[in-house]
Formats: structure tokens, C-alpha cells, sequence
């Protein structure tokens, strides 16, 4: 057991004097490492150049002519004209910096802290070297300013990277900040991680889709996602053919493009036909399956009639020519070798290392036809790797830098095409003027792609979503934030998918993602987070040793055509084929290799991954697989054989034997036990107290309960510009918690108060999950919360500012406004309100005064609830040179809890605040204690959430003896019973054991009749609160179309009764209710209705001055206001003699009982209808169809 | 009730414990609720803040200020309630003013406690930028003021370096607070700031002689339930006893615990002009 202590002198030193040096839980940087480190490989480190110039060095370049290259002249290279290529030499991000035209500052530094409060991007500037050369002529090179791009706080290219804690109080931050995010406009937001196929892995997939593809296509096909030292990815997928062939597909610029396998195994190497059967046979002659296969393959391709390589290649150059935009001069031949240098197989340069991993290829999809293997689960961890933020963030400005290149490509060449007369390669001036025309913004780009989630791209970056890729990272508390950065995301586009396999829980899983940690609802088994001591790679190890080491050690070399492949197994290394070795051998080869590394011996890397999968039948396809690359998941426990600290990886788990605890170690099976029991569990599942004890959904609904309750959301709330802020006023450390509660430092973020509940069925105010709260508890404090919203003001969206440069609406108050006015006490001369102010709706809460009209104008705050001003910034432009405009006006809103406010405990036991109970009323016990909360009994026999009875325990005997109480699960067992620990400990407090305490009435003053459970318990309040919910309405705005009420609690609408409801009043047969919900209380109206024709829309109106003085209309008197049916009036008159025929398309009867009014004199009759029904008849009439009611 | 009797086993200066015998459970109950409850005391209930530059906001600093006890020595009949007074707002009968004023001039974090809260007295003319602070009572003739204790509406213990002070909050160099409070007189059952206890324990029958509850147990009652102290006051049951279904509790056995805002002794013997 750990000192029981709250360490609450070392947390006030901490936060007295925060260290000076680093920082007080260092663990905090750890979680976010993968984001950071990510980021920071972009940049140039030592001898790595860093992604972003391996990017731009993949980029290539552009080319193109001032000719217009002829086809009828004989030889080709003189009819393009001078050649200019172009390309970028070299890329550079500087930190966030002053922008050059302030002059005036002396730290030119921009800190995070400033683009926060500012709602700013926190940015640095991308220039960009770019080059060109005509013909063979000098190369000239010029600067090109690519924008600012957001740089990730505390990055290396951050202003606070390394900066210890006491610092970074000073830039306004949390002591503990350890970045990872963005800050763009002012929003905190991140790169979440996805997940994506693991790199460098050939799966053996099984799709029924698949066959849709093509004729003669079938379900089978292997797939393997190559990633490019700059980490841009291709998938390479190859098809089984039912005609016994195999056909590669890739995709270029969202195209998707399929190439038979014997095209590209010729053109690699020239391979003769023997090379290739016997590469893929390997001596199995007797597999007659593969046989007949290899035989097939290499038949249909005779239809080719292509022979050599270069044959090949040529024959690829010529048939992908036009969609690759390459140079015009590049013969077939380059067009084909660069084809297969960009797209196939991309993380191998060698051709001949592509030519036998596409033969291993081959081996494994006849095997995964002929059954000898089963299909990989895609689904699973062992075949996914993550896509790292940094990396993708790369990714996307390479593409960017690509396509600003290209654009200028095409301008010129558009230019030439033109015959466009300034058009001259030797002139710089005219490649100056191209390259202002073509926007190399790609810092715009970058923050768009931040702020909204959205990859805007041609090639798609070989993913599958093209939105969602960003989140923001809401501090609404501690929890909730920090799981923001450990979340992964299986992509948006398994959301859609119907099928519920993608979101199973897998076995494989097991250490690496939480079991527990994922919402309930539509992102169930989508949204996952990482468990607490998972790594992820963020490098490429040193590896280049490995090969030679293996082959000292038995491997054998790679001429796959000596060996036989019935009992060889292939030995990859980040998807190369390194060489070959029988299984017993390759299983030793894994052995030395996992002790190696373990001990550091021969230089190898402990985050290899050594996936040795045995032969079986009809599993998995074996071999040594080996994975040094970066963005794998990995996880730490120890290695039994000798002792040491192990790193594992997904794939290599499912091979492994490891061990939960020391004690289940089986000497003859183990190979691993975890270094600690609770590392599967993510962070927030380990901190809930005691979970073992608890239902399994019920701490899956804690998860989320601890993201949603209040509680102290950040130390620099001062310095937060949030939208909406929840700040709970009292937090106390809580009396149970797990260790990892003080590792993670949560006591700097406390989300709850330590509270005495009482478990018993008092009053009835309990009943259904409702909690009573203690009057006195509630007025001396408890869960008293508020809330901070932003305001902001800025004067150039507001009515009435000009377009211009220059401001026309200031800050300020004038002479207009009298001395003695109200709003005098509330708003300076300077326009802007007085700090702790308190506002209602309506109220005045800034003025500005107009130039064109010269007077003040109240900025009013619109919102239905009382705040007061908390703070108020004046908000200036990057160089601080301009004019007030903007100000942010931080308001509080007091949110005392009150009835309807909801309330949880730590074990996914969620409530409402029924009542308010006064103290005196309240059962108490022997020595005088009252609980401030009483649950229902109930809550419990359904739920089972024991870990809250034990939590009450714990707490109670905690509180009494001034412990923290370790509330760790798996810490107790059978023998050694956690009611035991803390019975003894309630018993040497002079309670009874069980923690049950003899309770009085509060009213009556009687002992009950029955002994109660009382303790100290957790409670979180969460931010679910009426106040924000309710929804009243009696009379209010109406649609304007169908004046029935609109919907909205924000509008004032009211809640639809509906149909269903409308069956339930029916069914009771409460008419008078349910004329008064339909009728009176929604759109009753009254309409004119002719007794004759029966119609709604023909009334019309005499003059009755007019009419009944001149009395030139004999028939048809109007009634009593002159009104009268226009179309039998017109009917009468026009044919007298007919009467008139009823041509009414529908027919309705209105009893008698509507007919409101029947004026004697007359046709018309008043009735009540719903306003609907009016709108409906002049609509139906519109469409030619008339509808007549008879009045009774 | 034949004969109440109380037998005082321990006072303190705030605690007392005391037995109550001879009355019916209702009354032994009543007079606990009523010392919880019903007892009148003197607690800060409006705050103007003038300044406030510290990290607390305006509202949490009021709801600590008025949590902070006030000597309120026979409050019940030193003070009006508002309510009850004819003055306008806050005159001398029914209420305190007292003011705080506090600014940090050096380094370092100092604290602002109950000890800063200065009471201002009726006769000092003292003025607050929004005004006096008294309002004028409607009319003269009242004997509240001389039956007030000493130190009447003092923080509790602001002289007594023994007591250490009530923390309201912390400022640094720069920061201050200023602020008038109004105390006034009310009773518990409005806001749990007017209560004179911070608990109450009653308890009656430790041996569970007359089976009003019954004790849930694994194997042994006797061995599960530890015995209250209270329990050496009464004879232990025999297990040859009958039991006696006519009983009706004696004993009860009271501790009460005070803010400090009236003397344990007062909070009991006000009981009966309060219970009312």
C-alpha cells in the first residue's frame, strides 16, 4: 500500500514556487510525446533533415517548354523549345515572431498565451527556396514567403518548448502545459490520432466487394500500405483473378488504376519467366494449386507480347502518359521506371526488394485462396498503426507546396499556349510576375485545415475521410481535456458503415486501447483511447544491422530460388524481404532478437517489433516480421526470461503469453507480465475508484461522467478566452482515489466535493434516481458553480461599419448620452463596462460611437440569464497598430445548484437534485452527523455498482482517520477482501464494521427502524443544468407561414405535441384537452365561409356606405360588415337563369357547433379552423383544387 | 412530561454534553431541532464591494464572508430582525456594518481573514462612498443596543491570538479588497449561516432496549456493534430480560457543538423563549 497521505504541503510548495527546472508531473508531457514528436520531425534535427525537406525533395520537379513540341517533325527535342524545370530546394518554419513591420518591440517573441487571448493563430512563418533552371543553363533560386502556418505549442518550433513550469506561469500557461495542440483563432484545437492500416505488412484481406471490381475478379486479395520516408503513404492492393491471374491495383490523384502483376514483375527486373515460377513456387512442386496458378499467370500474359523490362516499361510509360504530368520529353521508359518508383511498393527504392516482396505477395494470396491461410482482420490492432498528427500535417503541406509548383507549371505552359508575348525563360522578371500570379499561401491552407477539420486535396493523401481530422480541445475540465489527447479514431468513414464489426472490442486490443474508455451511442467502438501506458513510435529505429546480424545467426540470403518454400519462412524487416529461415530457426531468430533488445545487446532497438507467426493450418501466414518504423502503438512489460523491461507491439502480442499479475505467471507458458495490472485501462478508466468492483458499463458510463462534471477546468482561468467555461468553486481532493490520481496530478484539478451520503429511502423525493440534497450543505457551498462565457465585441461586424480601412465605429461614450444616465454607472468614458458589473437581458454592456451619425450606439447583451462582467480585453491587430476595434468581455454566470441539476458519483451512478431538504429534517446519527446527499436504495441491486459501497467505506473510514485511502483496482482479492481493509479500519473508528450506522428521524426524533448505510462518497456535479434546459411557453412567436408555435427553446418556441400524443388524449377521450392543445392553443383562427358554395377563399366586401346608398346591387346583400361570396355573387349574376352547380374538388361538413357566427342577413358564415387548414385551402386552391364545407 | 431533568456531563467553551431525562422523545427532539434551528444569531447578509481585486470572484467572497461567525451574544433580544424594524434599510437596532479593508503593498501572498473585518460603531459617523453606514432608525426608544454582549458582531476570536482567524483569501502585491458587510440577526431554518451548532448528536437507548431499530449483523450482533459511549450510562440488557413493550425512552444523551457565535451555555438555555 502506498503512504496514505494527500501530499497537500508538497502540492501548495508546487504551487507556491513552481519548479524552475522542469516540472512537477513529468508524466503530463509523456502522454502528449506522440503529437510533439511527430510535429517535431518535420523539422530539421542533426543530420535528419527533417520530413518537411524530404517532402519537397519527393515533390521533384516541374517541367515544361516554351515550344509546343510538334509530332510531325521528325525529331522530337528540338520541337519543345528551351526547357525550364522547377523545384524546391529548401523549406524553413520559423517560431511565432512579431511581424517584421513593428519596429517598436522588444520581445518579438509570440507566446502561446498571447494568440488565446487574442483569438489569434499561434503561427510561424513557412518560406520556401524555390529554384529553376533553363535547359542546362545556371540554376537561379529565389525566396518565396508561403504564410504562416500554425505551429503546435510547445513544439520545437515553439516559443515555450522547454520551458520549465515557473516560467511558464509567467507566459500566463498552466505550470503543467505540455501542448500538443494548435491554437488557431483563438480556439485550442488538435489533430486527433486515426488509425490506418499498419505500414509495410502484406494482409491477406477477403472482401465480397472486391468482386465488383471486374469481371473474373474475386473476393481474395492481399494489401499492403507503403510509406515513403517523408511519410506519405500508397497502397498497393493485388487482386486474385478467377482466371488464375492477378491484377495490382493503386490509386493516383483519387484514381484508381489496376496493373497485371507480371506487367511490374517484368518490368522490375526483366525477369525471365523461369525466375518468376520458381520465385513463386519455391520448390513446392507438389502444391499443384499454386502450380496451376503460377502456370495461369504466366500464360495470360503471352497476350501482352511483351518480353524485356524496357518492353515493359515502355508499354506502362505509354498507356499512363497522360495522367501522370510528367515532363513531355520523358520517353516511355522513364515514364514507366518513374511510375513504379512513385507508386509501387514505395518504401522499398531497390527494384529487386520489390520484386520479392510482390512474390511473397503473390505466395500469400494463393495461399489465402487455396485456404492454407485465413484472411488478416483488418479490424484489429495487430494490422493498424496510427496516423500521427505531426505526419499528417506534413503530408499536407508537401501536397500543398506541389500544387502551388504545378500551378505555376500551368501558368506558364498556359502562357505558352497563348502565345502570351512576354513569355521568356531567361527573363527573371517574367518568372517573378508567374510566380506572384499563383498563390503559394499555404499557411491560409494549413490554418483552414485546423480549424475546420477539412483536407482539401487532390491525391487524398491515401485516406479514407477527407473531413474530422481535428477536434477541439475543450477544457470544460481536467479530464476531459487531457482525454482529448490520448483519443484515437478508427475514421469517419467506419461511422457510416452499417456493419457493428469495426466497433467490436478485440482481444488484440488488450494494453494498447481502453476497454472501458469509449462513448456509448453512435461513436461507440469508434472513439477509443489509448490505455494509460501505450506508447507510440514516433522515429524509424537503426536497423540496417539487423540483416547481417540475422544472417550470422542461421537466416539464409534471399535467393529465393534455391530454397524451398515448404519449409522456409519468409524474414521481413519493415516489409523488405531480408531473407529466409526454417521455422524452428526463425523462432530461434526471435528469441535472440527479444533478448537482445531486452538487454541492449548487438544495438538492437528495444521498440523493435519481432512478430514470429508459427506455421499452422490454416492460420496465419507465418514468417519473421520485423517493424522498426515510426506510429506503431507500444506498450511496456517485463520480459520473464530475463528479467528486463520489454516494449511490445500489437502484432507481436498475439503470439505471446503474458501474464496480468506476478502470481499468474505459468512458469512452462509465460513469456511476459505486465509491469502493473491496471496499465490496460486508460487514464480516466484508472481513475475510477475501485472499478473491479463495479459493473462493467458502469464505469464505461464514468468515462464520460468524469468528462462532463465541473470542476476546476484550469489554474489560468484568467488567461482562457473559451466560449463556454465551467468552474466549480469548492473542488476537494477526493478522500478515495487510485494512485495514478496523484501521478497525473489531478489534485491541481479537483472535479468534485467529498460528500456524506446517506443510502436510504426517506422522503420519496429519492425515488427514480433522484438525490436529495441537505439544505444546509447546499447554502454552506456544495457543487456552487459558475459559468464564463465569452463575449466579444468587434466593431467591424457591427451594423453600420464601413468597408474600409478606416474605422468609422469607436469605442467610447459621448456627449449624447446625459450625465446622469443609467448607464454611466455601469460603462466608462471609454465605452466599455466595469469590471464585476452585473447585467440582465437587455441591458447596455458597451458603447460605440458612429462618425456618420455622431452618436453613441448601446451594444446590448442578448442572453436570458443575469452575469457579470469578469474580465475585459482589449483585443489589437499582429502588429498592434491599429485602433481599438475589438474587445472580448469575459462574463460569469453564478450557477448555484438547484432543483433539477444533475449529479453523479464516480460509478456511472447519475442524479438529480430533487429537493432541498432542510437540515433539521434530515435523519442524523448518534454522534450528529447528517449526509449531505441521500440516494435511493434502489440505485443499487440493478447496477451493481459495488465499487460505490466500497467507496462509501473507504471514504468514511478515510475521513475519520485522516487517510487517503487507495481506491486501485485489482489491489484486493478473494482472500484478502477490500470490505475487510476498511471494516477494520471503521471498526477501530468506533463504527460498525459493515459501515451501517442506527439513524434518527429528523422529524420525529425516533431511531429507524432499520440501520443505514452511510460514507463518504465522491460526487461530481455535472454540467447538465436546468437552467440551461428548461423550456416554458404560453404564448409566444409563431411561424409565419402556419401561425402555429415554433420550435426551440432558444426561439421560446414550445414542444411539439405530437401525433403519438395526440392518440394518448384520443385514446382517454379528453376532447375539450385536446381541442385546447391543437386548436386553441396553436393556430386557432376564424374564417369566412359561404353557406351556398361552402368556400373558405372567396370572401369579398361590399362598400356598405357606398352599396346600400346606391343599392345598385339588387341579389346577394351582403351580411351585416358587407361581406359576401364572390364567386356565387359572380355565378348569380352571370347566369340567373342556371342555378349555380357545386364544382368543389373536396367536401368537408362542419357540424354546427363551429359555425361561430350565422349573421341572418347574408351568405357567409363565421367558423373556427386551425390557421393550417386556411393555408392549406389557398394552397390546394393554387394548385386548381377547390374544397368546399358545408356549414350545418 | 413529569420532571425534566438535565445532568451536564461536560461543558466546554463550545460544547457542552449534557443527559435529558424525564421528557418524551418529542421533546427531547424538538429541543434538538430548535438548537439547530431556531436559535438567532448575528451572520454577514449583504456585502457592497467597493474594490476587489483578488482572485476570488465578488459572489464567493460574500458567501465566505457570511459563513464567518459573529459574536451574537444574546442576539435574541441585543437585535431587531429587519423585518420586523421600521427602519428603512440597516439601522443601529437591527443590524452591524462592518467594513473591510485590506490592499497588499509587499511581496509575497498575504492573507485576508475574518481578523481584517472591523466592526463600525453606531456613534462613529464612518461613511462608505454609497453612503452612511447606518440608516437612521425610525424611531429612538429601543433597549436592543444595551443588552448586546461584548464584542457584539465581531468576527469570533478577532482579539484572541489563540483562535486562529477564518480565512477569506489570499492577495499578492497590488491586489485589494474593500467591501461593507451588513450583518443582521435570523435564525437557521432561512440560511444555514444563522445556525449556532455545527452538529447536534442525540441519542437515546444504546443497548436497544426498546428495539426501535433493529441491528443487521453477519453472526453476532453483540460483536458487531460497537457500543456507543452513552451505553456505560445505562444498565446492559440482561438476556434473560423480558422485553418490555411498553417502554418508552428516558434517556437522552445531547452533545452540542457551537460556531462560537453564542456560548454552548446560551444556545441551550435560549431554547425556552425560542421553541415557540
Amino acid at each position: 500500500m502506498p503512504p496514505s497521505t494527500f501530499k497537500t504541503v508538497e502540492r501548495e510548495k508546487a504551487f507556491k514556487h513552481p519548479s524552475k527546472t522542469g516540472h512537477s508531473y513529468p508524466i503530463l508531457n509523456e502522454f502528449v510525446a506522440p503529437h510533439l514528436e511527430s510535429f517535431n520531425a518535420l523539422f530539421p534535427e542533426g543530420n535528419d533533415p527533417g520530413l518537411l525537406a524530404l517532402g519537397i525533395k519527393d515533390i521533384g520537379k516541374r517541367v515544361v517548354f516554351d515550344g509546343k513540341g510538334s509530332t510531325e517533325s521528325g525529331s522530337r527535342q528540338a520541337s519543345w523549345g528551351n526547357r525550364l524545370s522547377m523545384w524546391i530546394d529548401s523549406i524553413s518554419v520559423s517560431r511565432p515572431l512579431v511581424p517584421e513591420k513593428d519596429k517598436a518591440v522588444k520581445e518579438r517573441k509570440v507566446f502561446p498565451s498571447e494568440a488565446r487571448e487574442r483569438l489569434s493563430s499561434y503561427r510561424g512563418k513557412l518560406q520556401i527556396s524555390l529554384s529553376w533552371q533553363v535547359n542546362d543553363s545556371t540554376v537561379r533560386s529565389t525566396n518565396k514567403d508561403c504564410g504562416s502556418i500554425p505551429i503546435m505549442v510547445r513544439s520545437k518550433r515553439c516559443n515555450i518548448k522547454e520551458t520549465p513550469s515557473a516560467e511558464l506561469v509567467q507566459r500566463h500557461e498552466e505550470p503543467e502545459e505540455f501542448g500538443g495542440y494548435f491554437i488557431v483563432n483563438g480556439n485550442e484545437r488538435l489533430i486527433r490520432y486515426l488509425i490506418v492500416p499498419r505500414r509495410h505488412h502484406v494482409i491477406a484481406l477477403i472482401r465480397p466487394s472486391f468482386v465488383n471490381r471486374g469481371p473474373a475478379y474475386t473476393r481474395f486479395g492481399v494489401s499492403i500500405r507503403c510509406v515513403r520516408i517523408d511519410q506519405t503513404s500508397v497502397t498497393n492492393t493485388l487482386h486474385y483473378l478467377s482466371n488464375g491471374s492477378a491484377m495490382m491495383r493503386f490509386s493516383w490523384r483519387k484514381q484508381e488504376y489496376v496493373i497485371p502483376i507480371m506487367l511490374i514483375l517484368k518490368a522490375l527486373i526483366s525477369a525471365s519467366d523461369k525466375e518468376i515460377f520458381e520465385g513463386i513456387m519455391m520448390h513446392d512442386y507438389e502444391n499443384t494449386f499454386m502450380m496451376d496458378r503460377v502456370e495461369l499467370l504466366l500464360r495470360s500474359f503471352k497476350t501482352y507480347n511483351l518480353q524485356t523490362g524496357t518492353q515493359c516499361l515502355e508499354y506502362l510509360g505509354d498507356k499512363f502518359r497522360v495522367v501522370l504530368g510528367q515532363p513531355e520529353d520523358w520517353s516511355n521508359q522513364m515514364l514507366g521506371t518513374w511510375l513504379i518508383d512513385t507508386l509501387i511498393l514505395v518504401h522499398l527504392p531497390n527494384p529487386r526488394d520489390k520484386f520479392q516482396l510482390l512474390l511473397f505477395m503473390i505466395r500469400k494470396l494463393f495461399a489465402l485462396v487455396s485456404g492454407d491461410t485465413c484472411a488478416d482482420n483488418p479490424d484489429s490492432p495487430q494490422h493498424q498503426e496510427i496516423l500521427l498528427p505531426g505526419f499528417l500535417y506534413g503530408m499536407i503541406i508537401k501536397e500543398k507546396l506541389a500544387e502551388a509548383l504545378t500551378q505555376v507549371r500551368m501558368n506558364i505552359s498556359m502562357d505558352v499556349a497563348r502565345e502570351v508575348s512576354t513569355v521568356d525563360f531567361f527573363d527573371e522578371r517574367y518568372i517573378s510576375k508567374v510566380l506572384s500570379k499563383v498563390s503559394f499561401d499555404v499557411g491560409a491552407k494549413m490554418s483552414n485545415f485546423l480549424a475546420t477539420g477539412n483536407l482539401v486535396s487532390q491525391t487524398g493523401l491515401d485516406l479514407q475521410q477527407a473531413s474530422g481530422f481535428t477536434i477541439v480541445a475543450e477544457k470544460l475540465n481536467w479530464q476531459r481535456y487531457i482525454s482529448h489527447f490520448r483519443s484515437v479514431h478508427r475514421g469517419a468513414f467506419f461511422a457510416e458503415l452499417k456493419t457493428t464489426t469495426v466497433r467490436k472490442l478485440l482481444p488484440e486490443s488488450w494494453g494498447f486501447i481502453c476497454p472501458v474508455h469509449t462513448p456509448d451511442g453512435t461513436p461507440c467502438g469508434l472513439l477509443n483511447h489509448l490505455s494509460r501506458s501505450c506508447r507510440i513510435t514516433t522515429t524509424t529505429l537503426a536497423v540496417d544491422h539487423i540483416p547481417a546480424l540475422l544472417f550470422s545467426r542461421g537466416m539464409t540470403q534471399t535467393h529465393a530460388a534455391v530454397l524451398d518454400g515448404r519449409n522456409n519462412v519468409c524474414v521481413q524487416l519493415d516489409g523488405r524481404v531480408i531473407g529466409w529461415a526454417s521455422p524452428p530457426i526463425a523462432k530461434r531468430l526471435a528469441t535472440d532478437l527479444r533478448a537482445w533488445k531486452t538487454q541492449g545487446l548487438h544495438k538492437v532497438p528495444l521498440d523493435l517489433e519481432i512478430g514470429y507467426v508459427p506455421a499452422s493450418k490454416g492460420g496465419q501466414y507465418p514468417g519473421l516480421y520485423l517493424f522498426s518504423s515510426a506510429a506503431r502503438m507500444m506498450r511496456p512489460v517485463k520480459y520473464l526470461p530475463n528479467g528486463r523491461p520489454d516494449s511490445i507491439g500489437p502484432f507481436e502480442q498475439v503470439y505471446m503469453e503474458i501474464a496480468c499479475t506476478p502470481d499468474e505467471i505459468n512458469p512452462d507458458v509465460s513469456t511476459h507480465v505486465e509491469e502493473n495490472p491496471t496499465n490496460f485501462l486508460s487514464i480516466l478508466a484508472n481513475l475510477t475508484p475501485f472499478s473491479d468492483f463495479n459493473q462493467s458499463p458502469r464505469n464505461i458510463y464514468q468515462c464520460q461522467m468524469g468528462k462532463q462534471s465541473m470542476g476546476v477546468a484550469s489554474t489560468a482561468i484568467r488567461h482562457r478566452t473559451d466560449n463556454k467555461m465551467y468552474d466549480l468553486q469548492t473542488g476537494q481532493t477526493p478522500v478515495v482515489r487510485p494512485v495514478l490520481h496523484n501521478t497525473y496530478g489531478m489534485d491541481s484539478f479537483p472535479t468534485g466535493t467529498n460528500a456524506v451520503v446517506a443510502v436510504i429511502s426517506y422522503t420519496g423525493y429519492d425515488m427514480e434516481d433522484a438525490m436529495i440534497l441537505n439544505k444546509s450543505a447546499h447554502e454552506r457551498g456544495f457543487g456552487y458553480g459558475s459559468i464564463y462565457k465569452s463575449h466579444i465585441i468587434d466593431l467591424k461586424t457591427e451594423r453600420g461599419a464601413s468597408r474600409g480601412s478606416a474605422a468609422n465605429l469607436h469605442f467610447g461614450m459621448g456627449r449624447d448620452i446625459r450625465r446622469d444616465d443609467d448607464i454611466r454607472e455601469v460603462i466608462h468614458e471609454d465605452g466599455l463596462p466595469l469590471v464585476g458589473t452585473r447585467v440582465a437581458p437587455g441591458d447596455c454592456i458597451a458603447t460605440y460611437i458612429d462618425d456618420t451619425t455622431h452618436r453613441t450606439v448601446r451594444h446590448k447583451y442578448h442572453s436570458d440569464e443575469v452575469a457579470y462582467v469578469d474580465t475585459v480585453r482589449l483585443l489589437g491587430n499582429d502588429t498592434g497598430d491599429s485602433e481599438l476595434q475589438k474587445v472580448h468581455i469575459t462574463l460569469r454566470i453564478p450557477r448555484a445548484p438547484v432543483i433539477g441539476d444533475k449529479f453523479s458519483s464516480r460509478h456511472g451512478q447519475k442524479g438529480v437534485c430533487s429537493q432541498k431538504w432542510p437540515a433539521v429534517d434530515m435523519p442524523f446519527s448518534e454522534s450528529g452527523m447528517q449526509p449531505d446527499v441521500i440516494i435511493n436504495p434502489h440505485a443499487f441491486p440493478s447496477r451493481m455498482t459495488i465499487g460505490m459501497l466500497v467507496e462509501s467505506m473507504a471514504g468514511k473510514a478515510g475521513a475519520m482517520h485522516g487517510l487517503a485511502q487507495d481506491a486501485t483496482p485489482f489491489t484486493f482479492s478473494e482472500e484478502d477482501t477490500a470490505i475487510d481493509y476498511f471494516g477494520k479500519q471503521l471498526r477501530a473508528a468506533g463504527y460498525n464494521y459493515y459501515g451501517n450506522e442506527p439513524m434518527y428521524s429528523g422529524i420525529t426524533g425516533e431511531e429507524f427502524a432499520a440501520d443505514i448505510y452511510i460514507g463518504v462518497v465522491y460526487y461530481q456535479r455535472l454540467r447538465h443544468m436546468v437552467l440551461d434546459k428548461f423550456q416554458v411557453r404560453t404564448t409566444g412567436p409563431v411561424d409565419p407561414v402556419t401561425r402555429q408555435p415554433v420550435k426551440g427553446r432558444k426561439r421560446a418556441g414550445g414542444i411539439r405535441f405530437g401525433e403519438m400524443e395526440r392518440d394518448a388524449l384520443i385514446a382517454h377521450g379528453t376532447a375539450f384537452l385536446l381541442q385546447d392543445r391543437l386548436m386553441n392553443c396553436s393556430d386557432y383562427s376564424t374564417a369566412w365561409v359561404c353557406k351556398t358554395c361552402g368556400s373558405m377563399i372567396t370572401l369579398g366586401y361590399d362598400d356598405l356606405m357606398t352599396t346600400t346608398r346606391s343599392g345598385s346591387l339588387s341579389q346577394g346583400v351582403g351580411g351585416p360588415g358587407g361581406e359576401y361570396c364572390r364567386v356565387c355573387r359572380a355565378k348569380a349574376e352571370e347566369a340567373k337563369a342556371s342555378p349555380a352547380t357545386d364544382g368543389s374538388d373536396i367536401r368537408l361538413q362542419v357540424p354546427s357547433e363551429y359555425v361561430l357566427r350565422s349573421p341572418k342577413a347574408g351568405e357567409m358564415d363565421i367558423i373556427a379552423v386551425p390557421y393550417v387548414f386556411r393555408y392549406l385551402c389557398a394552397e390546394l386552391a393554387s394548385m386548381g383544387i377547390a374544397i368546399s364545407l358545408e356549414v350545418a | 412530561m413529569s420532571n425534566p431533568r438535565v445532568r451536564i456531563r461536560n461543558v466546554q467553551h463550545d460544547r457542552v454534553n449534557f443527559v435529558l431525562e424525564g421528557v418524551d422523545i418529542g421533546f427531547a427532539n424538538s429541543l434538538r431541532r430548535v438548537v439547530m434551528a431556531d436559535i438567532p444569531t448575528v451572520a454577514i447578509d449583504i456585502v457592497e464591494i467597493e474594490t476587489n481585486t483578488t482572485v476570488l470572484a465578488d459572489e464567493f467572497i460574500a458567501h465566505r464572508l457570511g459563513m464567518i461567525p459573529l459574536i451574537s451574544t444574546n442576539c435574541d433580544e441585543g437585535m431587531r430582525y429587519t423585518r420586523d424594524c421600521t427602519c428603512l434599510s440597516n439601522c443601529k437596532y437591527c443590524s452591524v456594518v462592518l467594513y473591510l479593508d485590506v490592499s497588499c503593498q509587499e511581496g509575497g501572498t498575504m492573507d485576508i481573514t475574518s481578523d481584517h473585518l472591523q466592526v463600525v460603531g453606531y456613534n462613529s459617523g464612518y461613511r462608505f462612498t454609497s453612503g452612511p453606514a447606518y440608516s437612521d432608525p425610525a424611531s429612538d426608544g429601543g433597549e436592543e443596543l444595551s443588552k448586546r454582549g461584548d464584542g457584539f458582531g465581531n468576527p469570533v476570536g478577532k482579539d484572541d491570538d489563540s483562535v486562529p482567524p477564518v480565512l477569506i483569501t489570499k492577495i499578492r502585491k497590488g491586489q485589494g479588497l474593500k467591501l461593507k458587510c451588513v450583518a443582521r440577526k435570523g435564525i437557521a431554518k432561512e440560511h444555514a449561516k444563522w445556525s449556532p451548532c455545527s452538529a447536534v448528536s442525540f441519542e437515546y437507548d444504546p443497548h436497544n432496549k426498546l428495539r426501535h431499530t433493529s441491528y443487521w449483523f453477519e453472526s453476532d450482533e453483540r460483536a458487531e456493534w460497537p457500543l456507543s459511549e452513552n451505553a456505560k450510562e445505562e444498565e446492559p440488557p440482561r438476556d434473560d430480560m423480558p422485553f418490555d413493550f411498553n417502554a418508552k425512552p428516558e434517556k437522552f444523551y445531547f452533545e452540542v457543538e457551537t460556531t462560537g457565535a453564542l456560548s454552548p451555555k446560551e444556545v441551550i438555555m435560549k431554547v425556552t423563549t425560542n421553541s415557540g
